[in-house]
């Protein structure tokens, strides 16, 4: 019977690479023929076997840590540089958005009468729903601090208690946002405002529903026992994503809301 | 006067009875069954990790390659013929 001897995950081979990777085409693929030749089948099914691979790559992953103990502090070390990583290529995919709103609102055109806001938009106030939003995600964060340091202890009620706090504060903040959409006064249609601003906070609020997502995963495995009070790095990567999320917001906050309007 | 005195012990019965209902039961929901799938996952029957939780694995597996592969081969198929000249009348 072989034994490894050394500290690191040699992975089982797996399909869920590949099969993302063709998901993913599906997904571009399909995307493309539904702006230009009405085929939507693709997309549809590029959508489902994303999320199935999704679903699978993940429960893989618990699989080979929680219950196979394959994750070390050495392969827990790469798993934080990891995401470290992957947040910091999304800072820089926001980036992107901000770069377009400053670029259009530091000098507006002629076409949008020489001034930011733009001729005939209607702004939101940023005192009325953006400000509670605010309060609402910086709430989330002092919550979800509050779960982690309750794992650290091994609070088990508070570390839940805590963690559906922090969910139903971003699922309020969701609803809030779509109620803010459909009252909009403006459109994405309307100028380099609408699409700046749809766009920016569009992604900010798909990134609060993956957020919202991952630290509903981490409740179902709090519930199951699956963290330690010393080894629980899915649910701090889900923090630190939802800290990212929620800095996204101030800025989107301050420069789109406030200083924009 | 015996009938109201019954009919409260009664009451009173019940509602230490559901509230031990309830404490096992939330209890039992939330046992810590990690255990379990420790034994079920490490044992040596030479499965990969995506195939060894049982039939469901299989099954889960079976239909994400169906979908994965059908609408991989259709998003080519469908290149190739957007791809293609329209007919001239």
């Amino acid at each position: 019977m072989t034994h490894q001897t050394h500290l690191f995950h040699m992975v089982n081979p797996s399909p869920w690479p590949i099969m993302g990777a063709m998901a993913a085409m599906m997904l571009t693929v399909g995307l493309v023929l539904w702006f230009h030749c009405n085929l939507n089948l693709i997309l549809f099914l590029g959508l489902i076997s994303t999320l199935l691979i999704m679903f699978q790559w993940w429960r893989d992953i618990v699989r080979e840590s929680t219950y196979l103990g394959h994750h070390t502090p050495p392969v827990q070390k790469g798993l934080r540089y990891g995401m470290i990583l992957f947040i910091t290529s999304e800072v820089f995919f926001f980036l992107g958005f901000f770069w377009a709103f400053y670029h259009s609102s530091l000098a507006p055109t002629p076409e949008l009468g020489g001034q930011w806001p733009p001729t005939g938009i209607t702004t939101l106030d940023p005192f009325e729903v953006p400000l509670l939003n605010t309060a609402v995600l910086l709430a989330s964060g002092v919550t979800v601090t509050w779960a982690h340091h309750s794992l650290m202890e091994a609070n088990r009620a508070s570390a839940i208690h805590a963690l559906i706090l922090t969910i139903i504060l971003g699922l309020y903040f969701t609803a809030l946002q779509a109620m803010e959409y459909y009252e909009a006064p403006f459109t994405i249609a309307d100028s380099s405002y609408g699409s700046t601003f749809f766009v920016a906070t569009g992604f900010h609020g798909l990134h609060v529903i993956i957020g919202s997502t991952f630290l509903m995963t981490c409740l179902y495995r709090q519930t199951m026992h699956h963290f330690t009070s010393n080894h629980h790095f899915g649910f701090e990567a889900a923090a630190w994503y939802w800290h990212f999320v929620d800095v996204v917001w101030l800025f989107l906050y301050i420069s789109i809301y406030w200083w924009g309007s | 006067m015996l009938q109201g005195a019954k009919m409260l012990r009664s009451l009173l019965t019940l509602r230490q009875t559901s509230q031990r209902t309830i404490n096992t039961t939330s209890c039992r929901q939330f046992k810590n069954r990690v255990p379990e799938k420790q034994k079920l996952f490490q044992e040596e029957d030479g499965l990969p990790v995506h195939l060894k939780g049982g039939v469901t694995d299989h099954l889960l597996y079976r239909t994400t390659m169906a979908v994965t592969v059908f609408g991989t081969i259709y998003a080519v198929y469908e290149l190739f013929v957007a791809g293609m000249p329209k007919k001239q009348k």
